[in-house]
């Protein structure tokens, strides 16, 4: 009869209930569990640290905690976005745009606007010539009148 | 081991959760006073290794605390504590295989006063039960245990060892209490293969 036979099985069966830890095992069983959740506390990660934490947060399903997450979200972009914006350098045009204020950025631009800088100079003999001339006619000698030649003089001064 | 214990006080565990998850970590430390020995017959029955038991157990609570903000009650804390310590130990039995060795408790002396302990041991002259060795009839019980698959081992330590209920079991494995009992009539048949030379011993 399968319904003796099941019974005889679970009589059996329950005869392990009988299997018994070693005494005081239940005892020490919550010290152990404090000891290893606090070793364990010290192996984890940080992230999953925070991944349990943000897991936890987020399991209760409340709106309130979707707009915490909302706001935390758009707080990250809007700072990532003005952070992409602060660091790009400047595009190329507005460079040229500003003109000379600026630094040329590049070592051929730098050649160029030395070269443009010395095409701007004037030349070196037309400057020697003018300064030439202009010595001349500064260091032409003046005949200053300034003693009445002996001619001049009346003889019955006296 | 008190296993077929009257079903447990709800208010109360709600009471207990509620305060965990209020930040009160002593409230856990009770649910873990009063569900350790019945968990431990539940880890210990499905593989029968007090070691591993014990890991075992430590890992469930481990789990459990982590867990609890999650719990929302909608069922028992009991039933969602048996839950999570029957799907570990199952998820470890599949791990493990066949590699191991048994590593078995005492058994109790109070066995020799039990009611069907004395039946077994008293129903005939011939009887194998009362013939054999108290410690060579657990070694037998054990595997032939070891011999069902995990999701047969949950369903027989559960209803023959822990004495729950069918729909209790259901909930706890998150099956039809249809399918529990087609379970528990497989393991049968299985354990009465295994148990065949030893009853006719």
């Amino acid at each position: 009869m399968p319904d003796e036979q099941d019974e005889e099985i679970s009589k059996l069966l329950r005869l392990k209930r009988f299997e018994q830890p070693p005494p005081g095992y239940f005892d020490d069983f919550l010290q152990d569990f404090h000891r290893r959740q606090r070793a364990e506390l010290l192996r984890q990660p940080l992230w999953r640290i925070a991944w349990d934490r943000a897991a936890a947060f987020f399991s209760e399903e409340t709106a309130g905690h979707y707009a915490y997450g909302a706001a935390t979200a758009l707080v990250l972009l809007a700072a990532t976005v003005t952070s992409v914006s602060i660091l790009q350098p400047p595009k190329a045009e507005q460079s040229i745009a500003k003109g000379p204020e600026r630094p040329p950025a590049k070592v051929e631009e730098l050649k160029l606007d030395q070269r443009a800088q010395v095409a701007r100079l004037p030349d070196l003999n037309d400057l020697t010539n003018r300064a030439a001339q202009s010595a001349t006619v500064s260091l032409r000698p003046r005949y200053v009148m300034d003693a009445r030649p002996v001619s001049y003089a009346s003889g019955s001064s006296f | 081991m008190a296993e077929a214990s009257p079903a447990p006080v709800l208010s109360e565990d709600a009471e207990l959760v509620a305060r965990t998850q209020a930040g009160d970590p002593a409230a856990f430390d009770q649910l873990v006073v009063k569900y350790s020995p019945r968990l431990y017959g539940l880890v210990y029955n499905m593989t029968s290794n007090h070691e591993d038991t014990n890991d075992l157990l430590q890992d469930v609570f481990a789990k459990a605390y982590r867990s609890i903000n999650g719990f929302r009650g909608k069922s028992s804390f009991y039933t969602w504590i048996h839950s999570i310590a029957v799907n570990m130990t199952i998820n470890f039995l599949k791990k493990r295989g066949r590699r191991f060795t048994m590593s078995l408790d005492d058994v109790d002396a109070n066995i020799q006063n039990d009611k069907d302990f004395i039946e077994l041991t008293s129903s005939s002259t011939t009887n194998p039960v009362r013939e054999a060795d108290l410690g060579e009839l657990q070694q037998r019980l054990n595997e032939a245990m070891q011999k069902l698959s995990p999701d047969h081992r949950a369903v027989v330590t559960m209803f023959d060892i822990q004495g729950m209920p069918h729909a209790e079991i259901s909930k706890i494995l998150g099956v039809s209490e249809g399918t529990v009992r087609s379970r528990l009539f497989y393991a049968h048949r299985q354990l009465q293969n295994y148990l065949e030379e030893f009853r006719k011993k």
